[in-house]
């Protein structure tokens, strides 16, 4: 996985009532994100490590560092299972 | 040479049947749309031989069919494609719409999902018939355009929503006639007010609702949308600006009028400014 995730450029994304939708034209699929998986996507721009990224969403959704590195984690593999990262 | 004008989408379609058989299937499918004849957008020329029925636009090869349901069908699939041509304007949702007064709401399934088989058993609780399969909405205003061509079940409905004695049984399903329709047909444009995404589940023993996000909205709408492309954002855009406009729901049907009723009361309870509100339970 990437130290520094990044979004794929060509990916069309719009947050919608707090939620992002992304779509992948490449792989003729959309996608909705969840609030929590929103804020990491929208951190994915290839400044942020993952420890960072986690170390934000303790501070913004109030959780332990344990389950925000466990969640960044998961969506990080989510997102790159799922081609919306630019490739390593 | 029999000669059909079509119009919808405030577009004409010219049809000229070769014979009588088609234009009688074709009338059967679109003869709510007739119009005047007048200028054609559109026009087509249709027969059949001893071996087969054909479809033949101008600039493009036959389309050749085996039989009157292919024949129906390679029809249906080409005026959509057409139509969305002429009318790059409008978001074409692969749908059915109906409506109550000034209030429409469109009904997305896959597939399979039972969408025609609701629309039909709808029509008998009081609902308009607005369109059986396109859903084409003007994006400025939020109205959906009628699309009145026949309605059509693949199956038999349940026996108390029984067929027309003048149902035209094809290959493919049968074809119920806008005319028809018990609850009638909605003659004008309609305000777009709600979307209920609906899915059929065989093991459910009673119909389910619940209000959905406008995002996870927009993500089933998208993938039902024809014409993406020809909207900016890649139609993504349009999506939205439909579902945070109106009240979303995923819709499991299981009892046919039991949905109904479900459908039926969570519409006609929406609160008419604040149906938005209300399906994200605000």
């Amino acid at each position: 996985m990437a130290k520094h995730p990044t979004r794929r450029s060509d990916i069309t994304a719009r947050l919608v009532e707090g939620e992002m939708v992304v779509l992948d034209r490449e792989r003729d699929l959309v996608h909705q994100l969840n609030l929590t998986a929103t804020f990491i996507w929208q951190r994915c721009d290839g400044q942020c490590t993952g420890e960072e990224i986690a170390r934000q969403l303790v501070e913004a959704f109030d959780i332990d560092s344990r389950t925000a590195e466990a969640s960044v984690g998961l969506a990080l593999q989510q997102f790159e299972r799922l081609g919306l990262l630019e490739r390593a | 040479m029999y000669m059909l004008t079509l119009k919808t989408l405030d577009r004409r379609v010219r049809v000229d049947c070769a014979e009588a058989e088609t234009r009688s299937l074709l009338t059967a499918a679109y003869g709510h749309m007739e119009g005047d004849a007048g200028s054609a957008d559109l026009h087509y020329t249709v027969g059949r031989d001893s071996a087969r029925f054909f479809i033949k636009r101008e600039g493009q090869d036959l389309l050749a069919a085996a039989d009157d349901g292919m024949f129906l069908a390679l029809f249906d699939a080409d005026i959509a494609i057409e139509l969305q041509k002429l009318r790059r304007d409008l978001y074409f949702v692969h749908a059915a719409v109906l409506t109550v007064d000034d209030s429409a709401f469109m009904l997305v399934a896959q597939s399979g999902g039972g969408k025609s088989t609701v629309c039909w058993a709808l029509s008998h609780h009081g609902f308009r018939y607005l369109s059986d399969e396109l859903g084409p909405v003007d994006l400025k205003t939020l109205r959906i355009h009628p699309f009145t061509r026949a309605l059509m079940l693949k199956t038999n409905p349940p026996a108390n929503y029984p067929l027309p004695a003048t149902t035209v049984h094809t290959s493919r399903g049968r074809h119920v006639a806008a005319a028809d329709m018990p609850g009638g047909v909605c003659e004008s444009l309609a305000r777009l007010t709600a979307v209920f995404f609906l899915r059929y589940d065989a093991e459910a023993r009673e119909p389910s609702i619940r209000g959905i996000s406008a995002a996870e909205a927009a993500v089933r709408l998208y993938a039902d949308t024809l014409n993406a492309l020809a909207h900016t954002g890649e139609g993504l855009d349009a999506a939205i600006r439909i579902t945070t406009a109106t009240a979303c729901f995923a819709l499991v049907s299981a009892n046919l009028t039991a949905t109904c009723a479900l459908l039926a009361d969570t519409f006609k309870n929406l609160p008419r400014e604040e149906r938005r509100d209300w399906a994200r339970g605000n």
